[in-house]
């Protein structure tokens, strides 16, 4: 019996988890999420800013991230936009370019921002650290037009701004090491305010980050994005996804105690034989 | 010609983005401006060139009839489709748009969802408490797991009485306090080696990337 | 009509690629393909589009169309190395590669040197130490104080457990040995954050699945 315990089909494990996941969907469930601190110093930063700001927005991940950073992105864009602060749009990955346009369009139609006005969004140039530093310079240097092949000569909100001067933030939405780079190139040279929002896989790593304030905010992975949902109070679809995701964290963690008490039952038996 | 020259430039535009960094005068700003814009002007290059490696290998497959080499005609009709629209129309387009949405993202998606299966079924295979690291390690992700899951304080808070919303609450002070201290040692390790490596570069010590060959 | 097609077609790859999860199969196999077909593809339209249009052609040709020509001629420079790179293709020419790589490194590490120093030593260890600078004026409560204690002995054992120039023994093996406890436990936040990352990707697909195809939600 405990061998049979141990050595489960692996199959049956991936009915468990698809299961997991269908059946609350199905059921949309629904539970109170619990900001944390993070979340709220880049929410209150924000809400600081007073209207008429810009912040700059990079998209760097492509869609086998953008469940994670999608909603952060739109529960992002909702604020800044519902505050009138302006917003920059760009990425610094090749998929993130048509990821950061079709968000970037969602949440201006369900706020009613407009193109050009309230926001802008320039698309992707190959070349991280160059791309970041050359904006530093001037961003027309890096971008001479918009996604859509504008000028930026043309568009009325970049009138006035030139480079990093004129932004009060960088929010990184990053599955890799962009964050990192705009900490050590931007932050250091120009003293430019970053906050981030990344995937589960790198929360870790920001937190040293966090604590000498290089990053001024840390969205985490969807939890992150459910935070920022709830703290905009406009619960989407992070906040559904993260009362799903309950059900998995719950049954992964009764396989790994599962697993475990077999294990010590069986070593305990093995050492009595 | 084939190495010293190379080795040269390396050096001449390493040192060169030192020092501007520490003079202020105009003339090294322009300086710094060109080079940054020259290096801009160079790397798209290397993504074409990457591009253009990857077609080669699947060309390479079907001459050779590598094992499952009919499938690289799908890689082949797949790249004609995407820039046969993509190039005239460019990637703003609506039938892009379309093609991205709806083949390259669901199927990018889907690939990297397996892992959750996989994580899920390794968990339960190897996990195991066997030495005091590896007891650390697991209870460390348990905490943060179920710190991660709103059901976490949900229920925590209505069985006990005490610590509202304790589990959130044990999991930040774990990303807080010892995974800050371990990542920071492994940021000042790293640093230290990237410095290290970089310095080597210049000064033409390290040159594995150069490559073999005269 | 163009959705309907469009979630149908992504309902069908999805599930192709989730075949695999009961074993390798020809439906999964077209699926991977498809997606490095069309993902190379889309590399191609914007490495040009958005790469070389803008930052080689544009520049290129306002260099050749300028008159008098001036300072923009130098721009010829970069892209003639650029287009180097493209020597890796003709085996004879191919070591003609090493100048455009070259020169790449020299600047990214030249970069690299003074910002990496600053950003990822300096201000780390200005961090270590300035909790306890607070410590001196008053203003860390004993909790605070707790952590930034914990935090000095976690940075000092896990580099540590990195120093390789000294054999582990004695002190130096039993701090590295308390460097061990901190990297787990960091290690260890890693996996339950990453679980939840994972599952975030199928809940996703799952609900694509759901909601847009099937209308069950």
């Amino acid at each position: 019996m405990l061998k049979q315990i141990m050595q489960i089909d692996r199959r049956i494990i991936f009915i468990l988890v698809a299961l997991a996941v269908i059946i609350p969907t199905l059921l949309k469930v629904s539970f109170p999420i619990t900001i944390s601190e993070p979340t709220r110093k880049l929410y209150d930063y924000i809400e600081d800013l007073p209207s008429g700001s810009t912040v700059l927005i990079a998209f760097d991940y492509g869609p086998s991230s953008m469940a994670e950073l999608q909603p952060m992105g739109t529960a992002f864009l909702r604020h800044c936009f519902q505050k009138k602060i302006r917003v920059i749009g760009m990425t610094l990955v090749t998929e993130g370019a048509t990821l950061g346009y079709e968000t970037m369009q969602e949440a201006a139609k369900t706020t009613g921002a407009i193109d050009g006005v309230d926001y802008v969004y320039l698309g992707f140039r190959p070349g991280t650290i160059q791309v970041m530093l050359g904006m530093g310079t001037t961003i027309n240097n890096i971008f001479e037009s918009d996604y859509k092949e504008k000028p930026l000569a043309e568009i009325p909100m970049m009138e006035g701004i030139k480079n990093y001067d004129q932004i009060d933030l960088i929010l990184d939405l990053a599955s890799s090491s962009t964050t990192e780079a705009w900490i050590t190139y931007i932050n250091t040279r120009y003293n430019q305010k970053i906050a981030a929002g990344v995937t589960g896989v790198i929360i870790s790593q920001m937190y040293p980050y966090l604590q000498t304030e290089q990053l001024i905010g840390l969205m985490s992975g969807l939890l992150g994005a459910a935070e920022y949902e709830t703290l905009i109070e406009t619960p989407a679809k992070a906040t559904k996804r993260m009362s799903v995701q309950s059900f998995v964290h719950l049954l992964v963690f009764g396989l790994v105690i599962l697993g475990n008490v077999a294990f010590f039952i069986q070593k305990r038996e093995n050492e009595n034989v | 010609m084939r190495r010293q020259v190379p080795l040269a430039l390396c050096f001449v535009f390493g040192v060169v983005m030192v020092l501007i960094e520490f003079s202020p005068h105009p003339y090294s700003k322009f300086l710094y401006n060109e080079v940054i814009n020259w290096s801009l002007i160079i790397t798209p290059f290397a993504l074409v060139l990457g591009v253009a490696t990857l077609v080669q290998t699947h060309w390479i497959r079907i001459r050779r009839r590598a094992e499952y080499w009919q499938y690289s005609f799908v890689v082949f009709i797949g790249m004609i489709v995407m820039v046969t629209i993509g190039i005239p129309f460019g990637p703003s387009h609506k039938a892009f748009a379309w093609l991205f949405k709806y083949i390259q993202t669901p199927m990018d998606a889907t690939m990297f969802s397996l892992l959750a299966f996989f994580i899920a079924s390794a968990s339960y295979r190897a996990f195991r408490a066997r030495t005091l690291e590896a007891t650390l390690l697991l209870v460390a992700a348990l905490i943060v797991m179920i710190g991660n899951a709103p059901i976490g304080d949900l229920i925590w808070n209505k069985i006990m009485p005490f610590g509202e919303n304790l589990p959130s609450t044990a999991r930040q002070w774990i990303l807080e306090n010892p995974n800050l201290s371990s990542r920071r040692g492994v940021i000042l390790g790293v640093s230290l080696g990237v410095i290290s490596q970089s310095i080597r570069i210049i000064l033409g010590i390290e040159r594995s990337y150069l490559g073999g060959g005269d | 009509m163009e959705k309907l097609i469009g979630v149908w077609i992504a309902a069908f790859l999805t599930l192709c690629i989730y075949s695999f999860l009961y074993r390798d199969n020809p439906f999964y196999r077209f699926a991977e393909h498809l997606f490095v077909g069309i993902s190379v593809g889309y590399g191609i339209v914007l490495s040009i589009h958005q790469g070389l249009i803008p930052l080689a052609w544009t520049p290129f040709w306002q260099a050749i169309t300028q008159w008098p020509p001036g300072w923009g001629l130098t721009k010829l420079i970069p892209i003639a190395i650029g287009l180097l790179f493209f020597a890796r293709l003709i085996p004879n020419y191919a070591w003609l590669i090493r100048y455009p790589i070259a020169i790449l490194m020299g600047i990214g590490s030249g970069l690299a040197i003074p910002n990496v120093m600053q950003a990822d030593i300096f201000r780390q260890v200005h961090g270590t130490l300035v909790p306890f600078s607070q410590i001196h004026a008053g203003t860390l409560s004993g909790s605070e104080i707790f952590g930034a204690i914990l935090m000095l002995i976690g940075v000092i054992s896990t580099l540590t457990y990195f120093f390789f120039s000294v054999e582990h023994r004695g002190v130096v093996g039993g701090v590295s040995k308390v460097g061990i406890i901190f990297l787990m436990i960091g290690f260890g936040s890693a996996f339950g954050n990453t679980v939840m990352g994972r599952v975030s990707l199928l809940i996703q697909r799952v609900e694509f699945l759901l909601q847009d195809w099937l209308h069950l939600i």
